[in-house]
């Protein structure tokens, strides 16, 4: 893992990815660093950090578009899958590179809140935490553009892809107002929900009978507790992708509060994600 | 050691690699030989751990591919078809993030890069980044990526495709080198280079083995043991008559050609210290041990070429017959079976199986191969069988049996 850590940092900033990331990362914040906090007097830096996530949906497919796309066009994952590591230690090593470069990028512009100390008094501990919640949030969404990236050989097509899905996640919260909230509408949801994981599950273990009793039971759970109190189904929809919302999630961070519970869901998003791409270069190998 | 034993890979509906079981001993050097999309690659694929097989079993040193995979691995060192080399690392910054990504220790890594830069001859580009380097060089680098961590075997994958022809005995030597070390098994679709640097080749076709042996014992086993002898005419006749006798050929020629009269001219007949052709089939073709005679007829001079039964040493009866007869022997020598002639008759021989198989499918045995040369007794059984099984069947199932016993007959062709 060291070995594979040590060569993506080197390949970062022997190829310039690293410093145009860095570059281009402090300067766009602080251009909202400009907007939000120097030219309107504001002491609250979180207000620099949330307006520029949208930054993210460039960022984080350069940190991390080239990391498995490259190695499969190049071929040079013949030598790494050859070599006495195993799969788990290639994508995390993969994994705290990017987080890496990243968390150097958070602390540069680090500068950026130092200048509002020195101006006035700020809330030390709150901007802590709103740059934590920022660097896991980052950290999350790496995950994310590294599965992508295990699934093409081609970086421009993975660059794009993780473009896309950051934007989805990020949009989430637009289309839940749309959602239709009837009870009706939120049975149907979760049965789709529960045939969709009914099939992942398929996919994982290869065992007809274990998915297929699992859909069986999970439906009739599901129709029992619509026959029982309907209304627990109201406007499930919204609450589903609410709580999946990577931004919702954001807003306690935002306060300058730091949530247990919102750490937690990006640490266990990013492992999922980190897991679905060991899985996904385990299974194209043993296909 | 690499013991490979029912070794299969199914792409979907395709068998990439069928059955394939072989033993690669300690310090052996192995050529693996077929043409390309043979399943050469996927194999060494496979044996590497790079993907998984879906049937059958790699064991290297005693330990499974798929179920200890960091022990094997660390016993094999893997250069694949195209060198995994990263273009924007110098050559030392690559051969030190190899020996970490190996687990090398700190202390010996240093002396490790510089030994393995030094036999394979890197030492003039060691500061020069990849990308900058010439397909050979490249293809060293990746030769000494493969040498890190000191592993036991060493896979091979076409190591001298794409190089020039110099380049090409270069990287042969540098192979024949690392073969007093280590064990080597390389693939490659080019016979002599097998042939140069292996002790032992293992010919794949169609995913199948179809022979394995070392290069002498294939060569006795399916060409046998030929020499030819060249000995020189006696002189026929005065240049004068030489060209009166062209010129007789010549109007002979326009004559046939025109199609009035097929009149064949008698050429003078030549001799060899007084015997004609036939004389000579006859003084070549007497000792026992000699199974076949061929003459050609070149200009001053008569080829003859011989075979002898196997393991018999028909040398010094040839130059016997010459002296006793007193021919002019101007050549004798033993004819060079290059892998070529048994990797063509090796997967002709397949072909022609085949043919035959579907010949037989189509209850049609006798008629098709009548023409065929027979190439060896073995394939002259083959079609008797096929012959007698087609007639003695009743008419319900005749094919199917046939090609069962076709089938059989195929198999042991391949373990040669």
């Amino acid at each position: 893992m060291t070995a594979i850590y040590k060569k993506e940092i080197r390949t970062y900033f022997n190829t310039l990815t690293g410093y145009i990331f860095l570059g281009f990362f402090v300067a766009i914040t602080g251009i909202y660093f400009m907007i939000n906090n120097m030219s309107t007097g504001s002491l609250n830096y979180a207000d620099t950090l949330a307006g520029s996530l949208m930054l993210f949906w460039i960022l984080i497919p350069v940190l991390t578009m080239r990391l498995f796309a490259e190695e499969a066009r190049q071929k040079t994952d013949q030598l790494l899958f050859t070599s006495p590591v195993s799969v788990w230690g290639i994508v995390l090593g993969k994994f705290l590179a990017a987080v890496s470069l990243f968390a150097v990028g958070v602390i540069i512009t680090g500068i950026f809140p130092f200048i509002l100390s020195r101006l006035g008094t700020i809330a030390v501990e709150k901007t802590i935490n709103v740059m934590f919640g920022y660097l896991i949030l980052g950290c999350a969404l790496i995950s994310v553009g590294i599965f992508i990236s295990a699934l093409t050989d081609n970086q421009i097509v993975a660059a794009v892809a993780t473009f896309a899905a950051l934007f989805v996640l990020f949009m989430i919260d637009s289309f839940t107002a749309e959602m239709p909230i009837s009870s009706v509408s939120s049975l149907v949801f979760a049965g789709i929900v529960i045939i969709v994981i009914a099939l992942i599950l398929y996919c994982t273990v290869k065992n007809l009978i274990v998915s297929a009793v699992f859909a069986v039971i999970a439906l009739a759970a599901e129709g029992a507790l619509y026959y029982l109190n309907p209304s627990l189904y109201d406007g499930l929809i919204s609450k589903f992708f609410g709580w999946f919302s990577m931004i919702t999630r954001f807003e306690n961070f935002y306060a300058g509060v730091f949530s247990l519970a919102d750490t937690v869901y990006y640490i266990s998003f990013a492992f999922i994600f980190i897991y679905l791409t060991v899985n996904t270069i385990e299974k194209r190998r043993w296909s | 050691m690499i013991e490979v034993k029912n070794l299969t890979k199914r792409f979907g509906k395709i068998t990439a690699v069928d059955d394939v079981s072989f033993t690669v001993n300690d310090g052996e050097i192995v050529g693996f030989l077929g043409p390309n999309g043979a399943g050469k690659s996927t194999t060494m694929n496979m044996m590497t751990g790079f993907i998984s097989s879906t049937e059958g079993t790699v064991v290297i040193d005693g330990y499974d591919i798929l179920e200890e995979p960091e022990k094997a691995k660390k016993r094999i060192g893997y250069l694949p078809e195209m060198p995994p080399v990263y273009g924007d690392m110098t050559v030392t910054e690559y051969l030190e993030f190899v020996c970490d990504l190996k687990k090398v220790g700190i202390f010996q890594k240093k002396g490790m890069i510089k030994e393995i830069i030094s036999s394979v001859g890197l030492e003039n580009v060691k500061n020069r980044i990849i990308k900058n380097l010439s397909k050979g060089y490249r293809q060293r680098v990746g030769l000494a990526q493969a040498l890190v961590g000191n592993p036991g075997t060493l896979i091979l994958d076409e190591p001298t495709a794409g190089l020039d022809p110099k380049q090409v005995l270069e990287m042969r030597d540098v192979i024949r080198g690392l073969g007093e070390k280590h064990t080597v098994i390389l693939s490659s679709h080019i016979l002599q280079e097998v042939s140069a640097v292996c002790d032992r080749v293992i010919i794949i076709n169609k995913g199948k083995i179809v022979a394995s042996d070392n290069t002498a014992a294939l060569s006795d086993k399916i060409v046998g043991n030929r020499v030819v002898v060249e000995i020189k005419c006696d002189p026929v006749e005065t240049t004068e008559e030489k060209e009166i006798i062209t010129d007789i050929t010549e109007s002979a020629e326009e004559v046939s050609e025109g199609g009035e009269t097929a009149e064949t001219f008698e050429t003078p007949e030549i001799t060899a210290a007084g015997k004609n052709i036939d004389e000579i089939f006859e003084v070549f073709d007497m000792p026992a041990v000699i199974q076949s005679v061929e003459i050609n007829v070149k200009e001053g001079s008569i080829e003859i070429t011989a075979e002898g039964e196997e393991g018999e040493d028909i040398r010094e009866i040839l130059y016997n017959i010459c002296r006793e007869n007193n021919f002019v022997l101007l050549v004798l020598k033993p004819v060079d079976v290059s892998l070529e002639d048994i990797f063509i008759s090796v997967i002709n021989g397949n072909m022609e199986e085949e043919e035959l198989l579907n010949a037989a499918m189509e209850e049609e045995p006798a008629e098709t191969e009548e023409t065929e040369t027979a190439e060896s007794t073995e394939e002259t059984e083959v079609q008797a069988e096929t012959e007698s099984a087609g007639e003695t069947e009743t008419a319900e199932s005749p094919a199917e049996d046939v090609t069962e016993e076709l089938k059989e007959e195929k198999e042991n062709d391949g373990n040669l």
